[in-house]
């Protein structure tokens, strides 16, 4: 979320709503948001509805457990509703590739 | 004594074939994919407020990022 953070600015400029989402509730959102600096919306799957809904829905072994989180994935949508850009894992940590893809979509819009 | 037992075996595999189903049927169809019209949501910020993915129609786009847990690197 940081890497986001520090991209917020350029896709902001592309007329881009920044939104994370994860299944941690809202007060440990509030912790981490201000502790990284975060002020764009962090959003709270608490239980994982809408992860299950967008088929990223994952159990992690941590700690000798099984922890439900979801796949780290960004989804690029457009002003219609429509995903435009998908990525996911390790290409999702950092967004220079959906910044590049806003920036060039508001050109040719 | 014997057909108690054989009733209670196929009435615990017909009990575990039930849970079967349900577990695939539970599974989420298919992942959305670019192209898919991204599943509407409201979710609570860490300020409280809702945010709806149709707030932004017709206005900005949207880079939906899923992380794995708050604090977790990266």
């Amino acid at each position: 979320m940081r890497t986001f953070q520090q991209s917020l600015a350029k896709l902001e400029a592309a007329d881009t709503q920044v939104l994370g989402v994860s299944m941690d509730n809202p007060y440990v959102n509030k912790a981490f948001a201000e502790q990284n600096g975060v002020t764009f919306p962090l959003l709270s799957d608490f239980g994982g509805t809408v992860s299950r809904e967008y088929g990223i829905y994952k159990e992690y072994d941590k700690f000798n457990r099984k922890i439900p989180a979801a796949r780290r994935t960004t989804y690029l949508i457009d002003t219609n509703g429509k995903v435009v850009e998908m990525q996911v894992d390790a290409d999702a940590v950092d967004p220079t590739k959906t910044v590049t893809a806003c920036e060039r979509r508001k050109v040719k819009g | 004594m014997r057909k108690t037992s054989i009733a209670v075996l196929l009435a615990c595999s017909l009990v575990i074939a039930l849970a079967q189903t349900q577990k695939e049927s539970a599974r989420p169809a298919a992942n959305v994919k670019v192209g898919d019209l991204a599943p509407d949501f409201t979710l609570v910020d860490q300020n409280g407020q809702p945010h709806s993915l149709h707030d932004y129609r017709g206005k900005k786009s949207v880079a939906l990022a899923f992380y794995l847990w708050a604090f977790s690197p990266n």
